[in-house]
């Protein structure tokens, strides 16, 4: 049990390409979003640098009605290695108002021009601070046997 | 589950001691002066922590003679485990299309270069 999600994957294709995929916006509305979602390219603004925005709205093939507006703004930029934001998100399924959470994509050269992508998405929760980021898995090991 | 309770849930896990209460209380009821034993903290405090944990579901109290004992609640940390996975699937499938988006830009650089 965790209140944040890590990822880990291996991409082939350079880091450089893996990082654009994320910072490119013409490449973004392009593959972001589980099958049956759309990025409409008009709706992506995308400035990566410290302050910079990540803007973009996810709409669901299925409901034309549906929305969800992502407003991040980025934390930490170094190019091709790390990708840091404070996102928020309205209209997720299962959260009233606005889902807090901090992005993080780290790129690892593989070798082989593979890349690695490590992300880590949470806590999900505006009130949950940095002091509970470490030791949480330990805390749960118990209870995961009973989940 | 509605968000709001989602949010008191992931609320309540973010504390250390309340995470180590809920580990304790995996192994098996306990009373407060049991809960109390491991950290150096007053039963006021954990009783405060108690509260929390009962407020957001994730633990029951009953009255065993004298002492009021505390149960753990698995199914609402469930959902909050659930919900979670939900999230886990949705960078999955982003990342399957994020594969083929990346085999097109290699082939197109390929393509271009001698």
């Amino acid at each position: 049990m965790t209140n944040q999600i890590c990822i880990s994957r291996i991409f082939d294709a350079p880091r450089e390409l893996v990082y654009q995929a994320f910072v490119d916006p013409d490449q973004l509305a392009r593959w972001f979003g589980p099958v049956g979602a759309s990025v409409p390219r008009d709706t992506v603004e995308i400035d990566a640098r410290v302050g910079g925005r990540l803007r973009f709205v996810m709409t669901v093939d299925a409901d034309p009605g549906f929305r969800n507006p992502i407003d991040a703004v980025f934390t930490a930029v170094t190019e091709n290695e790390l990708l840091v934001a404070d996102m928020a998100a309205e209209g997720v399924p299962g959260v009233d108002g606005t889902l807090r959470a901090t992005l993080r994509l780290e790129f690892h050269d593989e070798g082989d021009g593979k890349t690695r992508l490590e992300l880590r998405q949470g806590p999900f929760d505006p009130e949950i601070g940095d002091q509970t980021r470490t030791g949480w898995e330990s805390s749960f090991t118990k209870l995961d046997a009973l989940l | 589950m509605s968000g709001d309770q989602l949010s008191v849930i992931f609320g309540a896990l973010a504390d250390p001691t309340r995470r180590a209460i809920l580990a304790r209380l995996a192994e098996g009821d306990a009373t407060v002066t049991e809960l109390a034993e491991p950290f150096a903290i007053s039963m006021p405090a954990i009783s405060r922590h108690l509260k929390v944990l009962q407020r957001a579901g994730l633990i029951s109290r009953s009255r065993s003679g004298q002492w009021l004992s505390s149960t753990l609640e698995a199914a609402p940390l469930r959902e909050a485990t659930d919900w979670m996975e939900q999230y886990r699937r949705f960078w999955d499938e982003s990342f399957e299309r994020l594969d083929a988006h990346l085999r097109r830009v290699r082939q197109q650089r390929e393509g271009t270069e001698p």
